[in-house]
């Protein structure tokens, strides 16, 4: 028997709750007062540190240059022997 | 007491609340602490109430509503119901539509 619940606009567009809720607080936070905006889009940015292993050791770590989620940028990694390190600045 | 944008429609939560898990809206929160009123503006998220009457708010950004510049929001609102006018993709649709909602919410929440 299918479930008949009803699915919401943007997921049978294709986009994930994820996406949806990000891109929900980046237009309130583009909405705000300063200080509060500047505050907040600092509080968001993020770098990613990349760290590619090969036969159990690691090699130099090569950092993706500092996103903000407003540009919506999709990373794809070849995740076989990839670590990642994710820093969010508070 | 507090009043949470719930997609189903406003949602009161008092003590004794039957455990409740309710997906979220953009929209505002209202709290009530005794005499005392809050208004926070919920980008989207989740509340979960608790059996011992506790519950939680989640969301990536709750603000007071007065930290909302209503300038902002009424550019960003006819900005983004010109794009759902003109997005031909599912995707620009749905991106406009979505601005639109928030953009929305968050001029009832300046206006109302």
């Amino acid at each position: 028997m299918a479930s008949t619940a009803a699915v919401p606009f943007w997921r049978s567009a294709g986009m994930t709750y994820i996406s949806y809720s990000n891109i929900c607080a980046n237009i309130v936070r583009n909405c705000l007062k300063e200080p509060h905006k500047s505050d907040a889009i600092a509080r968001e940015k993020v770098h990613f540190t990349v760290t590619k292993w090969s036969e159990g050791k690691p090699e130099k770590p090569s950092k993706i240059p500092t996103l903000n989620h407003q540009s919506s940028v999709s990373i794809r990694l070849d995740l076989a022997g990839v670590s990642c390190a994710g820093v969010g600045l508070s | 007491m507090i009043i949470v944008p719930a997609t189903t429609g406003q949602m009161g939560v008092l003590p004794g609340h039957v455990p409740t898990i309710a997906e979220l809206k953009p929209g505002v929160m209202t709290v009530h602490e005794g005499t005392d009123v809050s208004k926070y503006f919920v980008s989207s998220g989740f509340a979960f109430i608790h059996a011992n009457s506790v519950a939680d708010v989640i969301a990536v950004e709750a603000v007071p509503v007065d930290h909302l510049d209503s300038n902002l929001v009424q550019k960003g609102l006819a900005e983004f119901t010109q794009k759902l006018g003109s997005a031909s993709t599912d995707l620009e649709k749905a991106e406009a539509q979505i601005g639109v909602d928030v953009y929305s919410a968050m001029n009832s929440a300046l206006t109302g």
